[in-house]
Protein backbone atom coordinates (compact mmCIF):
# COMPACT_ATOMS: atom_id res chain seq x y z
CA UNK A 1 0.00 0.00 0.00
CA UNK A 2 1.41 3.40 -0.97
CA UNK A 3 1.65 6.31 1.47
CA UNK A 4 -1.13 8.15 -0.38
CA UNK A 5 -3.41 5.13 -0.08
CA UNK A 6 -2.61 4.84 3.62
CA UNK A 7 -3.44 8.52 4.17
CA UNK A 8 -6.68 8.11 2.20
CA UNK A 9 -7.62 5.10 4.28
CA UNK A 10 -6.84 6.92 7.53
CA UNK A 11 -8.89 9.98 6.47
CA UNK A 12 -11.80 7.76 5.46
CA UNK A 13 -11.72 5.87 8.75
CA UNK A 14 -11.51 9.14 10.77
CA UNK A 15 -14.49 10.49 8.83
CA UNK A 16 -16.44 7.30 9.53
CA UNK A 17 -15.61 7.58 13.23
CA UNK A 18 -16.74 11.21 13.25
CA UNK A 19 -20.04 10.30 11.58
CA UNK A 20 -20.53 7.45 14.04
CA UNK A 21 -19.92 9.79 16.98
CA UNK A 22 -22.35 12.32 15.55
CA UNK A 23 -24.99 9.63 15.12
CA UNK A 24 -24.39 8.40 18.67
CA UNK A 25 -24.69 11.95 20.03
CA UNK A 26 -27.88 12.62 18.06
CA UNK A 27 -29.49 9.45 19.40
CA UNK A 28 -28.42 10.37 22.93
CA UNK A 29 -29.92 13.87 22.54
CA UNK A 30 -33.21 12.40 21.33
CA UNK A 31 -33.28 10.07 24.32
CA UNK A 32 -32.51 12.93 26.71
CA UNK A 33 -35.37 15.02 25.32
CA UNK A 34 -37.75 12.06 25.30
CA UNK A 35 -36.87 11.16 28.89
CA UNK A 36 -36.56 14.66 30.41
CA UNK A 37 -39.20 13.85 33.05
CA UNK A 38 -36.66 11.46 34.59
CA UNK A 39 -35.05 14.57 36.14
CA UNK A 40 -38.08 14.57 38.49
CA UNK A 41 -38.29 10.80 38.84
CA UNK A 42 -34.66 10.75 39.98
CA UNK A 43 -34.94 14.01 41.87
CA UNK A 44 -32.35 13.07 44.50
CA UNK A 45 -29.82 12.31 41.75
CA UNK A 46 -30.67 15.63 40.10
CA UNK A 47 -30.26 17.53 43.38
CA UNK A 48 -26.98 15.76 44.13
CA UNK A 49 -25.66 16.61 40.66
CA UNK A 50 -26.80 20.23 41.12
CA UNK A 51 -24.74 20.34 44.30
CA UNK A 52 -21.71 18.72 42.68
CA UNK A 53 -21.95 20.85 39.54
CA UNK A 54 -23.04 24.08 41.18
CA UNK A 55 -21.93 24.46 44.77
CA UNK A 56 -18.62 22.67 44.31
CA UNK A 57 -17.76 24.72 41.22
CA UNK A 58 -18.32 28.00 43.06
CA UNK A 59 -14.69 28.63 44.13
CA UNK A 60 -13.26 28.12 40.66
CA UNK A 61 -15.80 30.34 38.87
CA UNK A 62 -15.52 32.96 41.60
CA UNK A 63 -11.75 33.21 41.30
CA UNK A 64 -11.69 33.08 37.52
CA UNK A 65 -14.42 35.73 37.26
CA UNK A 66 -12.60 37.98 39.73
CA UNK A 67 -9.26 37.80 37.95
CA UNK A 68 -10.85 38.13 34.53
CA UNK A 69 -12.58 41.36 35.61
CA UNK A 70 -9.38 42.69 37.22
CA UNK A 71 -7.27 41.94 34.14
CA UNK A 72 -9.86 43.34 31.75
CA UNK A 73 -10.16 46.56 33.76
CA UNK A 74 -6.37 46.93 33.95
CA UNK A 75 -5.85 46.32 30.23
CA UNK A 76 -8.58 48.63 28.98
CA UNK A 77 -8.18 51.11 31.84
CA UNK A 78 -4.58 52.04 31.04
CA UNK A 79 -5.33 52.42 27.35
CA UNK A 80 -8.54 54.39 27.88
CA UNK A 81 -6.90 56.70 30.39
CA UNK A 82 -4.35 57.79 27.75
CA UNK A 83 -7.11 59.51 25.80
CA UNK A 84 -9.29 60.46 28.78
CA UNK A 85 -11.94 57.79 28.37
CA UNK A 86 -11.70 56.31 31.86
CA UNK A 87 -15.43 56.87 32.29
CA UNK A 88 -16.29 54.00 29.98
CA UNK A 89 -14.15 51.40 31.77
CA UNK A 90 -17.13 50.16 33.78
CA UNK A 91 -19.26 49.82 30.68
CA UNK A 92 -16.51 48.01 28.78
CA UNK A 93 -15.81 45.56 31.61
CA UNK A 94 -19.54 44.91 32.15
CA UNK A 95 -20.15 44.34 28.45
CA UNK A 96 -17.10 42.11 28.12
CA UNK A 97 -18.00 40.07 31.17
CA UNK A 98 -21.74 39.72 30.60
CA UNK A 99 -21.74 39.14 26.86
CA UNK A 100 -18.62 37.07 26.33
CA UNK A 101 -16.05 36.44 29.02
CA UNK A 102 -18.42 35.42 31.82
CA UNK A 103 -20.30 32.73 29.89
CA UNK A 104 -17.28 31.50 27.93
CA UNK A 105 -14.83 31.36 30.86
CA UNK A 106 -17.42 29.73 33.13
CA UNK A 107 -18.39 27.39 30.28
CA UNK A 108 -14.82 26.33 29.58
CA UNK A 109 -13.99 25.82 33.25
CA UNK A 110 -17.14 23.82 33.77
CA UNK A 111 -16.48 21.85 30.60
CA UNK A 112 -13.21 20.78 32.19
CA UNK A 113 -14.65 20.16 35.64
CA UNK A 114 -18.13 18.80 34.92
CA UNK A 115 -17.20 17.25 31.57
CA UNK A 116 -14.29 15.31 33.06
CA UNK A 117 -16.41 14.24 36.03
CA UNK A 118 -19.28 12.98 33.88
CA UNK A 119 -17.11 11.20 31.33
CA UNK A 120 -14.90 9.51 33.91
CA UNK A 121 -17.77 8.49 36.22
CA UNK A 122 -19.93 7.05 33.46
CA UNK A 123 -16.90 5.58 31.70
CA UNK A 124 -15.83 3.77 34.88
CA UNK A 125 -19.39 2.49 35.29
CA UNK A 126 -19.36 1.31 31.69
CA UNK A 127 -16.11 -0.63 31.91
CA UNK A 128 -17.04 -2.18 35.28
CA UNK A 129 -20.36 -3.42 33.80
CA UNK A 130 -22.44 -1.23 36.15
CA UNK A 131 -24.30 0.17 33.13
CA UNK A 132 -25.15 -3.39 32.04
CA UNK A 133 -26.27 -4.12 35.60
CA UNK A 134 -28.58 -1.08 35.52
CA UNK A 135 -30.10 -2.28 32.26
CA UNK A 136 -30.45 -5.77 33.66
CA UNK A 137 -32.44 -4.27 36.55
CA UNK A 138 -34.76 -2.55 34.09
CA UNK A 139 -33.27 0.93 34.55
CA UNK A 140 -32.70 3.12 31.53
CA UNK A 141 -29.10 4.39 32.02
CA UNK A 142 -29.79 7.58 30.07
CA UNK A 143 -32.74 8.46 32.29
CA UNK A 144 -31.00 7.47 35.50
CA UNK A 145 -27.56 8.94 34.82
CA UNK A 146 -27.62 11.37 31.90
CA UNK A 147 -30.90 13.24 32.37
CA UNK A 148 -30.22 14.27 36.01
CA UNK A 149 -26.69 15.37 35.09
CA UNK A 150 -27.89 17.35 32.08
CA UNK A 151 -30.75 18.95 34.01
CA UNK A 152 -28.31 19.89 36.78
CA UNK A 153 -25.85 21.43 34.28
CA UNK A 154 -28.57 23.38 32.46
CA UNK A 155 -29.91 24.75 35.76
CA UNK A 156 -26.59 25.44 37.51
CA UNK A 157 -24.54 26.92 34.66
CA UNK A 158 -26.74 30.03 34.76
CA UNK A 159 -26.14 31.06 38.41
CA UNK A 160 -22.45 30.18 38.06
CA UNK A 161 -22.17 32.41 35.01
CA UNK A 162 -24.05 35.14 36.84
CA UNK A 163 -21.55 34.89 39.70
CA UNK A 164 -18.64 35.07 37.21
CA UNK A 165 -20.20 38.21 35.65
CA UNK A 166 -20.89 39.98 38.93
CA UNK A 167 -17.55 39.11 40.52
CA UNK A 168 -15.77 40.15 37.31
CA UNK A 169 -17.50 43.53 37.28
CA UNK A 170 -16.71 44.01 40.98
CA UNK A 171 -13.08 43.01 40.36
CA UNK A 172 -12.92 45.63 37.63
CA UNK A 173 -14.37 48.18 40.06
CA UNK A 174 -11.71 47.31 42.63
CA UNK A 175 -8.88 47.88 40.15
CA UNK A 176 -10.47 51.02 38.74
CA UNK A 177 -10.73 52.48 42.23
CA UNK A 178 -7.28 51.49 43.44
CA UNK A 179 -5.09 51.69 40.33
CA UNK A 180 -6.94 54.06 38.03
CA UNK A 181 -8.42 56.43 40.63
CA UNK A 182 -11.94 56.06 39.27
CA UNK A 183 -14.81 56.73 41.62
CA UNK A 184 -16.51 53.34 42.32
CA UNK A 185 -20.01 54.82 42.11
CA UNK A 186 -19.15 56.28 38.73
CA UNK A 187 -17.77 52.92 37.58
CA UNK A 188 -20.85 51.10 38.83
CA UNK A 189 -23.30 53.47 37.11
CA UNK A 190 -21.33 53.21 33.87
CA UNK A 191 -21.34 49.42 34.14
CA UNK A 192 -25.01 49.02 34.99
CA UNK A 193 -26.43 51.64 32.63
CA UNK A 194 -24.13 50.50 29.84
CA UNK A 195 -25.82 47.12 29.68
CA UNK A 196 -28.84 46.78 27.42
CA UNK A 197 -31.52 44.12 27.30
CA UNK A 198 -29.85 42.57 24.27
CA UNK A 199 -26.56 42.19 26.16
CA UNK A 200 -28.27 40.51 29.08
CA UNK A 201 -30.23 38.24 26.76
CA UNK A 202 -27.18 37.00 24.85
CA UNK A 203 -25.15 36.66 28.03
CA UNK A 204 -27.82 34.78 29.92
CA UNK A 205 -28.99 32.43 27.17
CA UNK A 206 -25.48 31.06 26.68
CA UNK A 207 -25.05 29.21 30.00
CA UNK A 208 -28.22 27.17 29.41
CA UNK A 209 -26.99 26.08 25.99
CA UNK A 210 -23.42 25.50 27.17
CA UNK A 211 -24.69 23.46 30.13
CA UNK A 212 -26.70 21.22 27.85
CA UNK A 213 -23.84 20.60 25.44
CA UNK A 214 -21.17 20.04 28.11
CA UNK A 215 -23.27 17.49 29.95
CA UNK A 216 -24.72 15.65 26.97
CA UNK A 217 -21.36 15.44 25.15
CA UNK A 218 -19.44 14.26 28.21
CA UNK A 219 -22.10 11.68 29.10
CA UNK A 220 -22.08 10.38 25.51
CA UNK A 221 -18.32 9.91 25.68
CA UNK A 222 -18.59 8.30 29.12
CA UNK A 223 -21.24 5.79 28.09
CA UNK A 224 -19.36 4.82 24.95
CA UNK A 225 -16.10 4.08 26.78
CA UNK A 226 -14.36 0.89 25.72
CA UNK A 227 -10.89 -0.63 26.12
CA UNK A 228 -10.47 -0.36 29.89
CA UNK A 229 -8.58 2.36 31.69
CA UNK A 230 -6.77 3.57 28.56
CA UNK A 231 -10.14 4.04 26.90
CA UNK A 232 -11.43 5.81 29.99
CA UNK A 233 -8.61 8.34 29.80
CA UNK A 234 -9.26 8.85 26.10
CA UNK A 235 -12.99 9.35 26.68
CA UNK A 236 -12.35 11.92 29.40
CA UNK A 237 -9.89 13.90 27.26
CA UNK A 238 -12.20 13.78 24.24
CA UNK A 239 -15.19 14.85 26.33
CA UNK A 240 -13.36 17.94 27.61
CA UNK A 241 -11.83 18.84 24.23
CA UNK A 242 -15.04 18.42 22.23
CA UNK A 243 -17.15 20.24 24.88
CA UNK A 244 -14.70 23.16 24.85
CA UNK A 245 -14.71 23.40 21.06
CA UNK A 246 -18.52 23.24 20.96
CA UNK A 247 -18.72 26.01 23.59
CA UNK A 248 -16.50 28.29 21.49
CA UNK A 249 -18.40 27.45 18.32
CA UNK A 250 -21.81 27.98 19.96
CA UNK A 251 -20.56 31.24 21.45
CA UNK A 252 -19.74 32.45 17.96
CA UNK A 253 -23.10 31.27 16.58
CA UNK A 254 -25.12 32.88 19.38
CA UNK A 255 -23.22 36.15 19.21
CA UNK A 256 -23.62 36.28 15.44
CA UNK A 257 -27.32 35.38 15.55
CA UNK A 258 -28.08 37.95 18.23
CA UNK A 259 -26.22 40.71 16.35
CA UNK A 260 -28.05 39.79 13.15
CA UNK A 261 -31.52 39.41 14.61
CA UNK A 262 -31.76 41.77 17.58
CA UNK B 1 -36.63 -23.04 28.96
CA UNK B 2 -33.82 -20.98 27.46
CA UNK B 3 -33.15 -21.63 23.80
CA UNK B 4 -30.56 -19.93 21.64
CA UNK B 5 -31.27 -20.90 18.06
CA UNK B 6 -28.38 -20.49 15.60
CA UNK B 7 -27.20 -17.27 17.23
CA UNK B 8 -24.45 -15.25 15.58
CA UNK B 9 -22.97 -11.97 16.81
CA UNK B 10 -20.12 -9.99 15.36
CA UNK B 11 -18.47 -6.63 16.02
CA UNK B 12 -17.03 -5.40 12.75
CA UNK B 13 -15.02 -8.24 11.28
CA UNK B 14 -14.75 -10.08 14.60
CA UNK B 15 -17.22 -12.90 15.09
CA UNK B 16 -18.06 -13.23 18.79
CA UNK B 17 -20.61 -16.05 18.62
CA UNK B 18 -20.87 -18.23 15.55
CA UNK B 19 -24.11 -20.09 14.91
CA UNK B 20 -24.60 -21.17 18.52
CA UNK B 21 -27.42 -23.61 19.25
CA UNK B 22 -27.89 -23.94 22.98
CA UNK B 23 -30.69 -25.11 25.24
CA UNK B 24 -31.25 -25.11 29.00
CA UNK B 25 -34.27 -26.79 30.53
CA UNK B 26 -36.25 -25.37 33.43
CA UNK B 27 -34.61 -26.02 36.80
CA UNK B 28 -31.39 -27.22 35.17
CA UNK B 29 -27.90 -25.84 35.78
CA UNK B 30 -25.96 -25.51 32.56
CA UNK B 31 -22.27 -24.73 32.65
CA UNK B 32 -20.59 -22.99 29.76
CA UNK B 33 -16.90 -23.76 29.65
CA UNK B 34 -14.21 -22.41 27.42
CA UNK B 35 -10.93 -20.56 27.31
CA UNK B 36 -10.78 -16.79 27.89
CA UNK B 37 -12.19 -14.79 24.98
CA UNK B 38 -14.21 -17.75 23.69
CA UNK B 39 -17.50 -15.83 23.88
CA UNK B 40 -18.88 -17.29 27.12
CA UNK B 41 -19.82 -13.97 28.76
CA UNK B 42 -21.27 -12.72 25.47
CA UNK B 43 -23.68 -15.63 25.56
CA UNK B 44 -25.02 -14.47 28.93
CA UNK B 45 -25.44 -10.91 27.68
CA UNK B 46 -27.40 -12.24 24.72
CA UNK B 47 -29.69 -14.24 27.01
CA UNK B 48 -30.30 -11.16 29.15
CA UNK B 49 -31.06 -9.12 26.03
CA UNK B 50 -28.18 -6.71 26.69
CA UNK B 51 -26.67 -7.54 23.32
CA UNK B 52 -28.66 -7.93 20.12
CA UNK B 53 -27.89 -10.83 17.82
CA UNK B 54 -27.06 -10.47 14.12
CA UNK B 55 -28.85 -13.65 13.15
CA UNK B 56 -30.72 -16.37 15.01
CA UNK B 57 -33.25 -16.26 17.83
CA UNK B 58 -33.19 -16.04 21.60
CA UNK B 59 -36.21 -17.72 23.14
CA UNK B 60 -36.98 -17.53 26.87
CA UNK B 61 -39.88 -19.70 28.05
CA UNK B 62 -41.39 -19.68 24.58
CA UNK B 63 -41.05 -15.91 24.08
CA UNK B 64 -38.78 -14.80 21.27
CA UNK B 65 -36.89 -11.85 22.76
CA UNK B 66 -34.59 -11.35 19.77
CA UNK B 67 -36.12 -8.13 18.52
CA UNK B 68 -37.81 -6.83 21.65
CA UNK B 69 -37.22 -3.23 22.73
CA UNK B 70 -35.78 -2.41 26.17
CA UNK B 71 -39.31 -1.71 27.42
CA UNK B 72 -40.66 -4.99 26.04
CA UNK B 73 -37.70 -6.86 27.50
CA UNK B 74 -38.35 -5.57 30.98
CA UNK B 75 -40.92 -8.19 32.10
CA UNK B 76 -38.59 -10.94 30.84
CA UNK B 77 -35.58 -9.41 32.59
CA UNK B 78 -37.56 -9.18 35.82
CA UNK B 79 -37.53 -12.98 35.89
CA UNK B 80 -33.76 -13.15 35.41
CA UNK B 81 -30.76 -11.98 37.38
CA UNK B 82 -27.10 -11.89 36.60
CA UNK B 83 -24.01 -12.07 38.77
CA UNK B 84 -21.45 -10.15 36.75
CA UNK B 85 -17.83 -11.16 36.42
CA UNK B 86 -16.56 -7.99 38.10
CA UNK B 87 -19.63 -7.97 40.39
CA UNK B 88 -20.81 -4.62 38.93
CA UNK B 89 -21.87 -3.38 42.34
CA UNK B 90 -22.87 0.29 42.27
CA UNK B 91 -19.93 1.84 44.09
CA UNK B 92 -21.79 4.99 45.10
CA UNK B 93 -24.36 2.89 46.99
CA UNK B 94 -24.07 0.93 50.23
CA UNK B 95 -24.48 -2.85 50.37
CA UNK B 96 -28.09 -2.38 51.54
CA UNK B 97 -28.84 0.05 48.69
CA UNK B 98 -27.22 -2.29 46.17
CA UNK B 99 -29.25 -5.29 47.28
CA UNK B 100 -32.44 -3.24 47.50
CA UNK B 101 -31.87 -1.51 44.16
CA UNK B 102 -34.22 -3.64 42.08
CA UNK B 103 -36.96 -3.59 44.73
CA UNK B 104 -36.82 0.19 45.23
CA UNK B 105 -36.65 0.85 41.49
CA UNK B 106 -39.34 -1.50 40.27
CA UNK B 107 -41.54 -2.75 43.08
CA UNK B 108 -44.07 -0.78 45.00
CA UNK B 109 -43.07 -2.13 48.40
CA UNK B 110 -42.86 -0.42 51.76
CA UNK B 111 -39.42 0.38 53.17
CA UNK B 112 -40.06 -2.11 55.97
CA UNK B 113 -40.67 -4.97 53.52
CA UNK B 114 -37.64 -3.98 51.44
CA UNK B 115 -35.35 -3.85 54.49
CA UNK B 116 -36.63 -7.23 55.61
CA UNK B 117 -35.97 -8.70 52.15
CA UNK B 118 -32.46 -7.21 52.08
CA UNK B 119 -31.69 -8.70 55.50
CA UNK B 120 -32.98 -12.06 54.30
CA UNK B 121 -30.82 -11.98 51.16
CA UNK B 122 -27.71 -10.88 53.04
CA UNK B 123 -28.32 -13.56 55.64
CA UNK B 124 -28.62 -16.13 52.82
CA UNK B 125 -25.09 -15.25 51.70
CA UNK B 126 -23.81 -15.01 55.30
CA UNK B 127 -23.23 -11.29 55.20
CA UNK B 128 -25.31 -10.07 58.12
CA UNK B 129 -24.44 -6.63 59.48
CA UNK B 130 -22.79 -5.38 56.30
CA UNK B 131 -25.71 -3.20 55.18
CA UNK B 132 -23.96 0.09 55.73
CA UNK B 133 -20.66 -0.78 54.14
CA UNK B 134 -19.67 0.43 50.67
CA UNK B 135 -18.41 -2.04 48.03
CA UNK B 136 -14.87 -0.64 48.32
CA UNK B 137 -14.81 -1.72 51.96
CA UNK B 138 -15.49 -5.38 51.09
CA UNK B 139 -13.11 -8.19 50.16
CA UNK B 140 -13.38 -9.94 46.77
CA UNK B 141 -15.35 -12.85 48.19
CA UNK B 142 -17.73 -10.55 50.08
CA UNK B 143 -18.33 -8.48 46.95
CA UNK B 144 -19.23 -11.63 45.06
CA UNK B 145 -21.64 -12.64 47.81
CA UNK B 146 -23.27 -9.18 47.78
CA UNK B 147 -23.62 -9.55 44.00
CA UNK B 148 -25.41 -12.86 44.57
CA UNK B 149 -27.60 -11.31 47.28
CA UNK B 150 -28.49 -8.49 44.88
CA UNK B 151 -29.30 -11.01 42.16
CA UNK B 152 -31.63 -13.09 44.32
CA UNK B 153 -33.44 -10.11 45.84
CA UNK B 154 -35.89 -10.15 42.94
CA UNK B 155 -36.65 -13.90 43.37
CA UNK B 156 -35.49 -14.67 39.82
CA UNK B 157 -36.44 -17.85 38.00
CA UNK B 158 -33.22 -17.72 35.96
CA UNK B 159 -29.81 -16.83 37.41
CA UNK B 160 -26.81 -16.18 35.20
CA UNK B 161 -23.36 -16.37 36.76
CA UNK B 162 -20.41 -14.93 34.88
CA UNK B 163 -17.15 -16.45 36.20
CA UNK B 164 -18.47 -16.56 39.79
CA UNK B 165 -15.26 -17.84 41.38
CA UNK B 166 -12.58 -16.26 39.21
CA UNK B 167 -10.00 -14.44 41.31
CA UNK B 168 -11.19 -15.91 44.60
CA UNK B 169 -9.18 -18.07 46.97
CA UNK B 170 -10.21 -21.75 47.35
CA UNK B 171 -12.18 -21.12 50.56
CA UNK B 172 -14.21 -18.25 49.10
CA UNK B 173 -14.65 -20.21 45.86
CA UNK B 174 -16.18 -23.03 47.86
CA UNK B 175 -18.50 -20.59 49.64
CA UNK B 176 -19.73 -19.28 46.29
CA UNK B 177 -20.15 -22.77 44.82
CA UNK B 178 -22.12 -23.81 47.92
CA UNK B 179 -24.37 -20.76 47.45
CA UNK B 180 -24.97 -21.69 43.82
CA UNK B 181 -25.88 -25.22 44.91
CA UNK B 182 -28.20 -23.83 47.59
CA UNK B 183 -29.98 -21.74 44.95
CA UNK B 184 -30.18 -24.78 42.66
CA UNK B 185 -32.15 -26.57 45.37
CA UNK B 186 -34.63 -23.66 45.36
CA UNK B 187 -35.44 -24.60 41.76
CA UNK B 188 -33.81 -21.73 39.87
CA UNK B 189 -32.63 -22.35 36.32
CA UNK B 190 -28.95 -21.42 36.27
CA UNK B 191 -26.30 -20.82 33.67
CA UNK B 192 -22.76 -20.70 35.00
CA UNK B 193 -19.98 -19.41 32.82
CA UNK B 194 -16.56 -20.49 33.99
CA UNK B 195 -13.21 -21.78 32.87
CA UNK B 196 -12.62 -23.56 36.19
CA UNK B 197 -13.39 -27.23 35.59
CA UNK B 198 -13.65 -28.15 39.24
CA UNK B 199 -16.52 -25.60 39.68
CA UNK B 200 -18.16 -26.77 36.48
CA UNK B 201 -18.23 -30.34 37.70
CA UNK B 202 -19.46 -29.26 41.14
CA UNK B 203 -22.59 -27.46 39.91
CA UNK B 204 -23.29 -28.49 36.34
CA UNK B 205 -26.10 -30.77 35.18
CA UNK B 206 -24.88 -30.26 31.64
CA UNK B 207 -21.68 -28.86 30.18
CA UNK B 208 -21.21 -26.86 27.01
CA UNK B 209 -17.77 -26.20 25.62
CA UNK B 210 -17.14 -23.11 23.51
CA UNK B 211 -14.04 -22.14 21.56
CA UNK B 212 -13.62 -19.03 19.38
CA UNK B 213 -17.36 -18.35 19.50
CA UNK B 214 -18.21 -21.84 18.24
CA UNK B 215 -19.94 -24.57 20.19
CA UNK B 216 -17.47 -27.47 20.39
CA UNK B 217 -19.37 -29.96 22.51
CA UNK B 218 -22.40 -30.23 24.70
CA UNK B 219 -23.61 -32.98 27.00
CA UNK B 220 -23.65 -34.35 30.50
CA UNK B 221 -20.53 -34.39 32.67
CA UNK B 222 -19.97 -38.11 32.01
CA UNK B 223 -20.38 -37.72 28.25
CA UNK B 224 -17.78 -34.98 28.08
CA UNK B 225 -15.29 -36.61 30.44
CA UNK B 226 -15.31 -39.80 28.37
CA UNK B 227 -15.21 -38.05 25.00
CA UNK B 228 -12.51 -38.81 22.42
CA UNK B 229 -12.49 -35.22 21.13
CA UNK B 230 -8.94 -33.82 21.30
CA UNK B 231 -9.96 -30.31 22.35
CA UNK B 232 -12.25 -31.64 25.08
CA UNK B 233 -9.48 -33.86 26.40
CA UNK B 234 -7.00 -30.98 26.32
CA UNK B 235 -9.47 -28.81 28.17
CA UNK B 236 -10.07 -31.44 30.82
CA UNK B 237 -6.37 -32.33 31.20
CA UNK B 238 -6.39 -30.70 34.65
CA UNK B 239 -8.96 -33.23 35.89
CA UNK B 240 -7.17 -36.17 34.27
CA UNK B 241 -3.86 -34.97 35.74
CA UNK B 242 -5.41 -34.63 39.18
CA UNK B 243 -6.91 -38.12 38.94
CA UNK B 244 -3.51 -39.50 37.92
CA UNK B 245 -1.85 -37.63 40.78
CA UNK B 246 -4.37 -39.01 43.28
CA UNK B 247 -3.72 -42.54 41.97
CA UNK B 248 0.03 -42.00 42.37
CA UNK B 249 -0.39 -40.83 45.97
CA UNK B 250 -2.69 -43.77 46.73
CA UNK B 251 -0.15 -46.21 45.20
CA UNK B 252 2.71 -44.71 47.25
CA UNK B 253 0.74 -44.99 50.44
Amino acid sequence: MTTIEKINQEVASSFRRLLYRFQEYTLMSIEIFKGWKAAFKYKYDTLLEMYLTGAQSFPIVFLSGLFMGIILALEVGHRFSTFGAKTIIGRTVALGMVRELGPVIAGLLLAARVGAKNASELGAMQISEQIDALRAFGTNPVQKLVVPRTAAAVIMFFPLTLITDIVGILGGMLVSATSLNLDPSFYWKSAVYGLQGKDLFVGFIKPFIFGYFVSSISCTYGLSTTHGTTGLGRSTINAVVVSSIVILFMDFVLTKVVWEIL
Amino acid sequence: MIYLKNVTISFGDQIILDNIDFKVNKGETAVILGPSGAGKSSLLKVILGLWKVDTGNVIIDGIDITNLSERELFPIRQRMAMVFQGNALFDSLTVEQNVAYFLRENKNLSEKVIREKVRECLSFVNLDDTENLYPEELSGGMKKRVAIARAIASNPEIILYDEPTTGLDPINSKVIIDLIKKLQKNGATSIVVTHIIRDALAVGDSLTLIEDGKLVASGTVDQLLTSDNKFINEFFYEIHDEAALLNQIKTKN
